[in-house]
């Protein structure tokens, strides 16, 4: 248990460094950026008639420093401002808080992304298992051959083909937007229904996107297993089949716990294009339209959050890893 | 023996009967015959010694015995009958599971890594209980600790311990432990105490020896040591390129060995040979596919004292006198 707890600190404090370098890029990515924003906001309240402090003020709230000190006092005042958990305020929102419309949009994300990747993993890793164990016959081919060809297509063509496919070509399911719009939002079973009907297309999306890296990881790690001389050795004492597939599933499944914290960043860059295709008020949408309308406090925060969200599901799985693989205890 | 004679009496060593045995592995070079034809009766109740140099076939040849051999290989031919349970090769798959463990406890060549990982040992014992019926889970760990303590650990901590937790030869033992523990009959150890350093080695096997008695243990031992089976063993086998080259006694086989092959592998060693200056290696090395292509005596290149007929064909692996067998056409003239 104490192994456990010395790696958990190492991984916080290398977390708390990543959140930091991530801060002070994006902090001098902003203010290296052509046409600098911060000055172009700063002259542009100055024309609209704000004397240079009343536009000193804003610009100090919005981007959480003030452009006319020097970059380094700058750098310290908007490290502080973080460390407050203030994101300073929108540009194209005027006066909103980033942190607010940055956690408005985080459920939307989460539920999407974690519904696509859970049900990724369950199917890929049981299809992988197939696959490995029923290598050498035509069912075990065709499931391997699923996945490569799902494995690369990437997830925009795959967000419009789906979109295509099942709000056009066959008008089953709805486009666009996370509910219809003439429903109430509570808890009433047609808005509920409809928030599950167009949730559909979207976590399919994520899903079939990752299924195929799950299923060719776990059918590989199964392989390596069966070769590996304790499952020989099982067979050979006559342990039953039900024990056999245990030892294999559960020795073959921990690397793909590894593989799972990459994901949720792969999925997060994902969602850019995933809740555009499906007009998504999630982080993606949000990130994308900071982007279009160079709101770079929304940008910011954005990518703060991402890069934290990053961090702690890598914490959380390098956590459980150490739960199920008794040789990380120590 | 009987094949229907039931083994209901655990007194009662069960003996195991090989014939015409085959297995190739498939590879990309083409087929090799790993276990030629083999008939071999490893009798009730003894001890009985398999050596023969690297690649001749011993470790594929006891995995067939339980109908295990693992791909590339494949049992192309023969049988293999346990006194009251029947042909291995024909019996249900659920049977042979049941023979394989219980019956016939085997310890693996690489028992170092026979044990899952992520479990603990003691769990691992449970694993084998419930895989084999026994009512009993907390008897049967308590023999466990018993056969622990005497293979010369510290039982308690052993059953708690993951593998990695272990030394090499203390997963070694565990995996000896694991073919007792169910009170096998037949108990194949494959080059077991080959991780073990010179004492445990002898430890172990001074168990093993024990056990055999107190039981009536049936025990094939593979090794490549000429002195573990002068030792142990009742009777020896000498297998070379996947066939049985000799058998017999073990005092008549190492006091007169007969096939040029075991003349070769008794002087290679100086421990039994008498004197170190006097220890010659065996020249030449083991067949290959080319060799096996070939229709004479798989020794002939390699062999001091062919002749012109061993060109021929095989020679055939035949009674000389009781319980001595042998497979050499030199041998065939002097009679
Ligand atoms: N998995 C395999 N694939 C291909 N050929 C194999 C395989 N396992 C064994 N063989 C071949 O079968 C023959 C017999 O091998 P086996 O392991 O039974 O020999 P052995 O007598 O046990 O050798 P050792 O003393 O080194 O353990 C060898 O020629 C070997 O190359
Ligand atoms: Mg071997």
């Amino acid at each position: 248990m104490k192994g456990v707890l010395i790696r958990l600190s190492q991984r916080v404090i290398w977390g708390v460094i990543m959140v930091f370098v991530t801060a002070s890029f994006t902090f001098f990515l902003v203010r290296m950026m052509p046409g600098n924003p911060v000055d172009a906001k700063y002259n542009q309240l100055v024309m609209q008639g704000l004397t240079p402090v009343q536009a000193m003020n804003k610009v100090r709230v919005m981007y959480g420093f003030i452009p006319h000190e020097p970059l380094w006092q700058q750098y310290i005042h908007y490290l502080n401002q973080i460390a407050h958990m203030n994101l300073g305020q929108s540009i194209s929102y005027e006066g909103v808080p980033v942190l607010h419309l940055i956690l408005t949009a985080a459920p939307w994300t989460i539920i999407l992304v974690l519904t696509g990747l859970v049900a990724s993993f369950i199917v890929g890793v049981l299809a992988g298992v197939i696959a490995a164990i029923k290598r050498s016959s035509p069912v075990g081919s065709a499931i391997s051959l699923s996945g490569s060809l799902l494995h690369g297509i990437p997830q925009f063509v795959m967000g419009l083909f789906l979109a295509y496919v099942f709000t056009t070509l066959w008008v089953l399911l709805p486009f666009g937007a996370p509910y219809n719009a003439e429903l109430t939002p509570g808890l009433n079973g047609p808005f509920i229904s409809s928030l599950i009907r167009h949730a559909i297309l979207p976590v399919a999306t994520y899903a079939l996107s990752s299924y195929g890296g799950w299923l060719l990881t776990m059918k590989s790690s199964v392989i390596t297993v069966l070769g590996d001389d304790f499952i020989l050795a099982a067979e050979v004492r006559g342990l039953k089949m039900g024990t056999r597939v245990r030892y294999i599933a559960h020795n073959a499944i921990l690397p793909l716990f590894t593989i799972f914290a990459l994901s949720i960043g792969f999925m997060l860059g994902g969602s850019l294009f995933i809740e555009n295709i499906f007009d998504y008020p999630g982080l993606g949408n949000l990130l994308l339209h900071a982007i279009n309308s160079r709101d770079y406090p929304l940008m910011s925060g954005a990518f703060l959050l991402i890069t934290v969200s990053v961090i702690l599901s890598n914490i959380a799985t390098d956590f459980l890893y150490s739960v199920v693989d008794p040789r990380i205890r120590r | 023996m009987s094949v229907e004679n039931k083994v209901e009496d655990f007194s009662t060593p069960i003996g195991v009967h090989v014939r015409n045995l085959s297995v190739v592995y498939e590879t990309n070079q083409g087929q090799i015959p790993a276990v030629n034809h083999v008939d071999l009766d490893i009798a009730a109740g003894e001890i009985t010694g398999i050596i023969g140099e690297s690649g001749s076939g011993k470790s594929t040849l006891a995995m067939a015995l339980m109908n295990s051999v693992s791909k590339p290989g494949r049992i192309t031919n023969g049988s293999v009958i346990v006194d009251g349970i029947g042909d291995m090769l024909k019996i249900s798959n659920e049977r042979q599971r049941r023979v394989r463990g219980k019956q016939i406890g085997f310890v693996f060549q690489a028992a170092q890594n026979s044990l899952n990982p992520l479990s603990r040992i003691g769990h691992q014992v449970l694993d084998l209980g419930r895989s084999h019926q026994v009512g009993d889970l907390r008897s049967l760990l308590r023999h466990a600790r018993d056969l622990l303590i005497r293979l010369g650990m510290d039982a308690d901590r052993v059953l708690m311990s993951y593998q990695h937790e272990l030394s090499g030869g203390m997963r070694q033992r565990v995996g000896i432990m694991f073919a007792l523990v169910l009170d096998a009959r037949v108990v194949i150890l494959d080059e077991s105490t080959t991780a073990l350093d010179m004492l445990s080695q002898a430890s172990v096997l001074e168990i093993v020896r024990e056990l055999h008695q107190e039981r009536g243990l049936t025990i094939v031992l593979i090794t490549h040591d000429m002195g573990v089976v002068a030792d142990l063993a009742d009777r020896i086998v000498v297998m070379y390129g996947g066939e049985l080259a000799e058998e017999g006694p073990t005092e008549d086989l190492l006091r007169q060995p007969q096939h040029p092959y075991t003349r070769g592998l008794i002087r290679a060693i100086p421990r039994i040979s008498g004197n170190p200056d006097e220890a010659i290696a065996l020249n030449g090395s083991p067949p290959d596919l080319q060799t096996f292509a070939q229709s004479g005596c798989l020794f002939y290149d390699r062999c001091p004292d062919r002749i012109a007929e061993c060109q021929a064909g095989r020679p055939i692996y035949k009674e000389i006198s009781d319980g001595k067998k042998v497979a050499c056409y030199k041998v065939d003239r002097r009679d």
